[in-house]
């Protein structure tokens, strides 16, 4: 029966307002899970702190288990899921760009947001940054046009790149992700600050 | 007992299900069967033989025939340019390219109407567009298009006409005897090219 705007259960504009209250109901809980202070997020990359890469390696595994299990019962079409596409040259710029940014100035862009609606200045900075950023970026759209739109590769997964099966992949993810949780936890002892 | 042990002890059992278990390939049917039925009472499924005749004599690249018979009826006599799917095999992913597509018309035919009528009902069921049915099948074609019956000479003028233009495309097509014409040359119509959207992935992302 899934996806359920494209088989037209919902229409775009009940869709466009479930994702406003979802949006609201993500804000919430990233703000009440301190994801707006930037030292908590920027923790991630010295070892004090890695609620970061929990959050969202558990969020990603949960999608992941979650839709596997609605395909296996029939209830939503993975073909008609959307695959952002990918761009091999821009999503390895946009990647260290959007890594460098996390590293100094300590959010995301979405906890940029959830930060600034709690009055961080910080945040309003990053903000200000973020569109000077996208300013730049769409002023100056033909200079990067050319690497923007290099090495098309459609929408390919990495279990068909790697020629495994749906759900061997999903499996060594989610044993990767508690590995990783492992090596955070441990980090975490190893590299503690006392306030933060 | 912490978090992380709680978490990988319910997220490590269903991983190895899903590893275990095959993937779903089974395709949802995206109509159901009173909109099927709703369709199939309209009929725009129908292309009739004097639209195909006349797109086969122009050469109209944006129609593709398909032969849902079997493989030697097929070799036996077909229209030309047309392609052999069977009906068995409409299935297989060999052919899906060539049903699930916004680019061409798909005009299935068999003997009758029963076969590319089911072939066209499988695929519409799976969503698929563009897909349409000869009326009549090849036993229709050979009587309008191939050996023509002259209208009597007191039937109205399109009737006249649309006798010409299959004694023609009969010519064109390699059908029966030369006849002359008894009036002036009318084209007929040209089939009309339904488009319709074609159901896309949901957009979105981060």
């Amino acid at each position: 029966m899934g996806p359920l705007v494209v088989n037209e259960f919902i229409s775009p504009d009940t869709n466009l307002f479930l994702a406003f209250l979802i949006g609201i109901g993500f804000g919430f809980v990233l703000e009440s899970s301190g994801f707006s202070s930037s030292r908590k997020l920027a923790g991630m990359f010295y070892g004090y702190d890695t609620t970061v890469l929990k959050v969202f390696f558990t969020a990603a595994i949960t999608a992941l288990v979650g839709m596997l299990f609605f395909s296996l019962f029939g209830w939503v079409d993975l073909d008609l899921i959307y695959i952002n596409p990918t761009f091999l040259h821009s999503a390895i710029v946009g990647g260290v760009i959007m890594g460098v940014g996390f590293i100094m100035g300590g959010f995301c862009p979405g906890t940029a947001f959830c930060a600034i609606s709690i009055g961080k200045l910080d945040a309003l900075a990053f903000i200000g940054g973020l569109f000077l950023g996208i300013v730049i970026f769409t002023e100056g759209y033909p200079l990067f046009e050319e690497l923007y739109k290099a090495e098309f590769m459609g929408t390919p997964t990495i279990n068909e790149f790697l020629g495994l099966s749906r759900g061997l992949f999903s499996f060594m993810l989610i044993a990767a992700a508690f590995g990783m949780f492992w090596v955070g936890e441990w980090a975490e002892k190893k590299f503690p600050r006392e306030e933060y | 007992m912490n978090i992380r042990l709680k978490l990988a002890a319910i997220f490590l059992p269903l991983g190895l299900i899903i590893a275990a278990v095959p993937e779903n390939t089974t395709k949802a049917y995206k109509l159901t069967a009173e909109e099927l039925l709703v369709e199939a009472q309209e009929g725009a499924q129908f292309m009739s033989t004097d639209e195909i005749a006349d797109a086969l004599v122009q050469k109209d690249p944006s129609f593709r025939l398909i032969d849902v018979r079997a493989q030697d009826e097929y070799e036996k006599f077909h229209l030309p340019n047309a392609i052999n799917i069977p009906l068995t095999d409409i299935l297989s992913d060999e052919w899906a390219d060539y049903l699930d597509q916004d680019v061409k018309m798909n005009i299935f035919y068999s003997n009758g109407n029963l076969k590319s009528n089911e072939a066209w009902m499988i695929t519409r069921q799976l969503g698929f567009e563009n897909n349409y049915v000869m009326q009549g099948g090849l036993n229709y074609w050979a009587e309008t298009i191939m050996n023509p019956t002259a209208p009597a000479s007191t039937s109205p003028d399109d009737e006249i006409a649309k006798y010409d233009f299959r004694k023609g495309a009969s010519m064109a097509l390699g059908g029966g005897a030369v006849g002359t014409a008894k009036s002036s040359k009318k084209s007929s119509p040209k089939p009309v090219i339904k488009r319709k959207k074609k159901k896309k992935r949901a957009a979105g992302g981060c």
